[in-house]
């Protein structure tokens, strides 16, 4: 703590992270006059106040809308694979905004892929908009949240309305979908609480597409003339679209451009990019440990600062929060970091003749790269969910047929599965499973992996960068959730041979380490409240505070409704309240519970 | 020219890197060039847009060096290729040594390393990552050394074959406005949009009634 200078502003508030949950959280504060400073480690796009934030620092920070600018994304999210998606030096990628450095190191001593993003909104510059709530089995009946699915309701309510969060449109390829999961018995979902197999639409936080562009329709305009989705389909690439938008008015709702705008407007919250928390700062209080501040290095300058507020919120993810409790030398009585859940992810492709497109669908390729990358999908709690997920070339190959538990396609023998092939595929192979690629149809398989103590992040001591000892990852499945992926894998393969496809590949795939949840588990690290149990003013307000995977369902809806619910809490705990209440009665939480 | 350090020289009079070789042998085991396959399947392979060098400088530039002796080396980032390189030759050596190669060893190719993963036969290469994360003698110890990192091996080749693919068919291996990749697979590229919307499947999600019907447990 010695040497850094103290930071001159003087936040009521400092948060560590401005990713997917955080800047939730800060709007909520922000309402209440309460005065938040976000530190984000990576980039802030589409601001003024970083003309170039790859290239050069620019200022230190913003607070204002006026900053935001579409014209700023349009040039930045360029919306090639490469250029955004690289995970070495792509603009969305885990590493320092300056793109002549390295990413940053974290110690994974096993088969998987890292797939997190630093900068101002996070994961969510690169996902799919995807916002189903929680089952609600995953809440009311495993044995890990102290809170129920009801005090949730509300919070997913109020974001279902700000977002907003609808219906995905349906597309060639979702009617495709949607043809196999009919034709395998499942039902249409309705109801926004699930607990019953089911498909449906994706409830998605994106636009819906203009009336405009109907497929039998007329449309032959630029897509700049139209609001809404353009069904471009370049969520993973950061979804800029439609371009020529205001910043607020992109389709895709990430934190980015649906709550950053939302939390600057209120006049109380300030955002500080290319700023990496390094120590929690605490002082002994009249009980517990008491949080009083955070020290975070310049990434272009690497000065040291200080900032003090009364209290802190932890909201840099899955792995990073627990990392930076840990180089705090913060309490741990054996859940730090533990508990983490990843989906268990697998992917299986469907690769369709074009006769049978024609009949199902009405054109004669799937064309997996038009409409929502993931607009469709299929429920089944306690054993996860399907959902198509579609990308451009690099990403369909790199998933589908790159990374695999199971070796190579060309030594496994498939006899007896519904699958013709699994595992990586390589050579020519790949090249014809690639010439392919617009009449395939491909599924991933979110598995509903419950916490486990053996699973999560440490640190690795032996090695440093300058923000102290890395993290180190360690994830592997129970048998348990391998069964729970085999019976996805087995129903995605049947939809997709119910829906006619001549050729199904299962990737088996690697641990992804993308859909994070639980390494700082409410009812574990954490009070209901979202509070640590063991330091006072500290608090945790991102996808590490969920209790477990939420079943499977794509956690971000309810990792930005917890952290609303932890702002009203942190507000009537050390400041004077919430004035406007999510619910109007909120449950009460104490410290001890 | 010994293959463990340094360069060889190829026929062409090129000087081929260790490193730069043997990835240039991965590369060319995953995205082949396949001449004469026609049926829509381009013939053009890794090679063809130097996916050796692209996997090469991803690897070094993977991550930077930690405060130690690495960085006390002059080393910025980790040099991770010729790490790798080095591993995809024991693990290749592991393969010839237990006789589980299905192939017989090549000349390498002109644009290969010397050393035995770029004598192995394509699939006989995709072998030799297998020993090496999952079914040789590296994983063995990572099971008796539990806290030693050595995992990492696994981590590494997951990472190659992530990034050799996903950069054959993106931008990231090919940066001009029609890249290689995409060509294959028939991509047209970034769009504005397309008109393709058909409606609703639902129309509103509604507020269900939930908790009527109970029971999953499965604590642990």
């Amino acid at each position: 703590m010695t040497g850094s200078g103290v930071d001159m502003s003087d936040p009521d508030v400092v948060v560590v992270g401005a990713g997917g949950d955080a800047p939730a959280l800060a709007w909520r504060l922000g309402q209440q006059g309460i005065d938040v400073l976000l530190l984000e480690a990576g980039p802030f796009h589409g601001n003024e106040q970083f003309p170039n934030p790859h290239s050069e620092r620019g200022n230190a920070a913003s607070a204002s809308t006026e900053d935001l600018s579409g014209g700023l994304l349009d040039q930045q999210f360029t919306a090639r694979e490469g250029d955004m998606g690289s995970p070495v030096d792509g603009k969305l990628r885990w590493g320092p905004a300056d793109a002549e450095r390295a990413p940053w190191a974290r110690t994974v001593p096993q088969t998987g892929v890292i797939s997190q993003v630093a900068g101002v909104g996070g994961t969510t510059l690169h996902y799919y908009g995807n916002h189903p709530r929680a089952f609600v089995p995953s809440v009311d009946q495993q044995p890990h949240w102290p809170i129920d699915y009801a005090d949730l309701v509300p919070y997913y309510q109020h974001l279902e309305a700000v977002h907003p969060v609808k219906p995905a449109p349906t597309t060639p390829k979702a009617e495709l979908f949607f043809e196999g999961a009919r034709r395998s018995g499942y039902d249409l979902t309705t109801g926004l609480n699930v607990e019953d197999e089911g498909y449906r639409p994706f409830p998605n936080a994106i636009h819906q597409p203009d009336e405009s562009l109907r497929r039998d329709g007329d449309y032959d305009g630029d897509f700049r003339d139209v609001s809404g989705d353009t069904l471009a389909c370049h969520e993973h690439q950061g979804g800029p679209h439609p371009r020529g938008a205001d910043f607020e008015d992109r389709a895709k709702r990430g934190s980015l451009t649906s709550l950053v705008p939302k939390a600057l407007a209120t006049g109380h919250v300030e955002i500080r990019p290319n700023a990496f928390a390094t120590d929690i700062l605490t002082r002994a209080g009249p009980g517990p440990l008491e949080a009083c501040g955070v020290a975070y290095r310049d990434t272009w300058t690497g000065r040291t600062r200080r900032v003090f507020a009364d209290c802190v919120v932890l909201a840099a993810g899955c792995i990073e929060t627990p990392r930076l409790w840990l180089n705090s030398g913060l309490p741990d009585d054996g859940w730090v970091g533990k508990g983490l859940t990843t989906h268990h992810f697998d992917f299986v492709s469907g690769t369709f003749d074009s006769d049978t497109l024609e009949e199902l669908i009405g054109q004669r390729k799937v064309e997996p790269h038009q409409g929502q990358a993931a607009g469709s999908r299929l429920d089944v709690p306690g054993k996860g969910g399907i959902a198509v997920n579609t990308f451009a070339p690099g990403i369909t190959a790199s998933v589908m047929f790159s990374e695999s538990v199971d070796g190579f396609a060309f030594e496994n023998d498939t006899t007896g599965e519904p699958w013709d092939t699994q595992g990586r595929v390589t050579g020519t192979k790949l090249k014809e499973e690639m010439s392919d690629y617009r009449r395939m149809l491909t599924l991933i398989c979110h598995t509903d992996d419950r916490p486990r103590q053996d699973n999560g992040v440490t640190l690795d001591s032996n090695t440093e960068d300058e923000h102290g000892p890395v993290a180190r990852l360690d994830w592997s499945p129970h048998p348990e959730d391998d069964e729970r992926r085999d019976d996805l894998a087995r129903r995605a393969s049947k939809l997709l041979d119910e829906a006619g496809a001549n050729h199904i590949h299962r990737a088996a795939a690697a641990p992804i380490f993308l859909h994070l949840q639980s390494s700082m588990a409410l009812g574990k690290v954490l009070d209901s409240g979202g509070e640590a149990l063991s330091v006072d003013r500290l608090f945790v307000a991102d996808h590490s505070a969920l209790a477990n995977g939420v079943g499977g369902a794509n956690p971000t809806h309810t990792g930005q409704a917890l952290a609303l619910r932890t702002a009203e809490h942190l507000a009537d705990r050390y400041f004077d309240g919430v004035a406007d209440p999510i619910p109007a009665n909120p449950t009460p939480a104490s410290a001890d519970d | 020219m010994g293959y463990a350090t340094g360069t060889h020289t190829s026929r062409e009079g090129v000087a081929v890197s260790y490193a730069r070789g043997t990835i240039a042998a991965l590369v060319d085991a995953v995205v082949p060039a396949t001449p004469g396959t026609g049926d829509g399947v381009q013939a053009a392979g890794a090679l063809d847009i130097d996916l050796d060098e692209t996997v090469e400088t991803a690897f070094n530039e993977l991550q930077e060096a930690p405060e130690g002796p690495i960085r006390s080396l002059g080393y910025e980032t980790m040099p991770f290729a010729p790490l790798l390189a080095l591993l995809l030759d024991v693990g290749a050596l592991e393969l010839i040594l237990k006789r589980e190669r299905e192939a017989p060893l090549q000349a390498p190719d002109e644009r290969f390393a010397g050393g035995p993963f770029s004598r192995l036969a394509r699939e006989d290469r995709m072998r030799a990552i297998r020993l090496l994360e999952a079914d040789g003698v590296v994983p063995a110890l990572d099971e008796r050394f539990g806290d030693a990192p050595i995992g990492i091996v696994a981590y590494l080749m997951q990472g190659a074959l992530f990034i050799t693919t996903m950069a054959a068919y993106s931008d990231w291996g090919d940066d001009s406005e029609r890249p290689q990749g995409w060509e294959q697979a028939d991509y047209p590229g970034p769009a504005d949009g397309y008109a393709v919307h058909m409606g609703y499947e639902v129309d509103e999600f509604e507020e269900n009634d939930y908790g009527a019907d109970a029971e999953e447990g499965d604590a642990e």
